[in-house]
């Protein structure tokens, strides 16, 4: 099944509208599970900063994450398309918890190319720890392995928000979390993301939109695979924050 | 959560399984005094893999279940009886493994019908029935003991009520009688507390033996 979005830009006498049109081609839920994505990257020493901007534009406390992402692809012989999927295990909490979580598509289209968050069906289920088995029994093989390590803020602002601050790390040993080790050092990974349906799209877009604009002077924020590199000036607006201690518009 | 055991209907040899004799079931349910509560469904699909080349089949697995039960409406199971293993998962992976591609649901099957109560004890009697036909392929009975979650404690008097049930049921002289196949659940990592997964794994085994049943 496959989805087959675009928008539309439509003049009228107050300004201009943006339309989503979404094109279903076969039986398909009417609210499509969705998310709307922004990435930007940090230097390390600049995340304590970042933190207190967030706690200060949040008010939520944060959480800390450490998840072991695992990318399974299909074995050659395996769909008659190659396909992904990746299992997402938290170490963070007492006992492992498991999730599985498909991405889809991203929305196509001249519209689509306008706007600057990536808008794209994501499906994710809790699953029972014998996940990676289950896969590897279906003929899914590991791809690559991933440690993040950092923090998250869960808050609502136009849309339920998440921004992720993660150092991604690489094992050097088949699933050895903890002796995992940064793939850039010195530079994390900023993730803001919300969920969104074939409803509400527009709204969730424009709320991290807006949202971004607050940590503007720290990162830039753009589609993922769409680099923006660090902020020039952010280690100015750093020290703003830090002598500050958070808080203050800067 | 209680545990319960699921019983299906063993035909005798050179018969087949009909809905005189669901009905009968049905019935010797309410003689012993079984109330009438609701209906129940539960769907259990196949799932096959797609594959390139198909020669290769042996290397995949063929027997993929995949189960809703009745009283885990957010949750799927899915179960790979020749690995032992059994997966719970949200209902949302069943819209997962549709994106992939890689394993098609193909046939799927029906267990319904009417709950009872009986006491402590929790009684479902169901048809099996494709889910765009009226076929009949199979009876099941599920039996479920409210108070105790134990598999071992409780053994001696699910014991003792199969007994009975069996016993009223005979008195009907159907052509066939009720099974129960317990199925080795530490092979599947369960373990003795029950729960939903343990259902999977039993609905699981039943399906296994009607096929069986049919092809004999």
């Amino acid at each position: 099944m496959v989805l087959d979005c675009c928008l539309h830009m439509k003049g009228t006498n107050t300004g201009t509208e943006l339309l989503i049109c979404v094109g279903l081609l076969r039986d398909e839920p009417k609210l499509r599970a969705m998310e709307c994505v922004v990435q930007g990257i940090i230097e390390t020493q600049h995340v304590e900063a970042l933190e207190i901007l967030l706690q200060g534009l949040c008010g939520v406390p944060k959480e800390r994450l450490r998840i072991h992402e695992l990318c399974l692809k299909s074995g050659p012989n395996l769909g008659a398309v190659a396909s992904e999927v990746r299992l997402l295990c938290d170490l963070e909490q007492p006992e492992p918890t498991w999730t599985v979580r498909h991405v889809g598509g991203a929305m196509r289209g001249a519209g689509a190319e306008q706007i600057s968050v990536l808008v794209r069906t994501v499906v994710e289920s809790k699953a029972s720890k014998n996940v990676l088995r289950f896969f590897y029994t279906l003929g899914y093989k590991l791809d690559h392995e991933l440690l993040r390590v950092g923090f998250a803020f869960h808050f609502q602002r136009g849309a339920q928000i998440t921004v992720t601050v993660t150092s991604v790390n690489k094992m050097l040993k088949l699933h050895a979390t903890e002796e995992a080790v940064p793939v850039t050092p010195g530079i994390q990974l900023v993730e803001v993301t919300a969920p969104a349906s074939s409803d509400n799209y527009t709204e969730v877009v424009a709320a991290i939109s807006s949202f971004c604009e607050y940590l503007a002077p720290l990162l830039h924020l753009s589609k993922p695979n769409v680099s923006a590199g660090v902020v020039p000036t952010a280690a100015a607006a750093a020290a703003s924050l830090m002598s500050n201690g958070g808080g203050k518009t800067l | 959560m209680p545990l319960k055991w699921l019983l299906h209907w063993q035909p005798n040899a050179g018969t087949t399984v009909n809905s005189q004799i669901l009905s009968e079931v049905s019935q010797c349910v309410e003689s012993i005094n079984g109330a009438k509560e609701g209906r129940w469904k539960s769907t259990l699909t196949f799932y096959r893999p797609v594959l390139r080349d198909q020669t290769l089949q042996a290397e995949y697995p063929r027997d993929c279940l995949g189960i809703s039960l009745q009283e885990q409406p957010n949750k799927y199971y899915f179960i790979l009886r020749s690995q032992r293993i059994v997966l719970e998962a949200d209902s949302t992976i069943q819209m997962i493994m549709e994106k992939l591609q890689s394993y098609k649901s193909r046939v799927s099957l029906y267990f319904e019908g009417f709950q009872y109560q009986l006491g402590d004890f929790q009684l479902r009697v169901g048809k099996v029935v494709p889910t765009h036909s009226e076929n009949l392929r199979g009876i099941v009975m599920e039996v479920e003991y409210l108070p105790i979650s134990s598999l071992d404690k409780s053994r001696q008097i699910m014991e003792d009520f199969v007994d009975i049930w069996q016993e009223t049921v005979s008195k009907r002289s159907l052509p066939g009688h009720f099974m129960h196949i317990e199925p080795n659940f530490a092979e599947y990592g369960l373990s003795d507390h029950y729960t939903s997964q343990h259902t999977a794994v039993q609905y699981a085994i039943v399906m296994a033996q009607l096929i069986a049943s049919v092809r004999n």
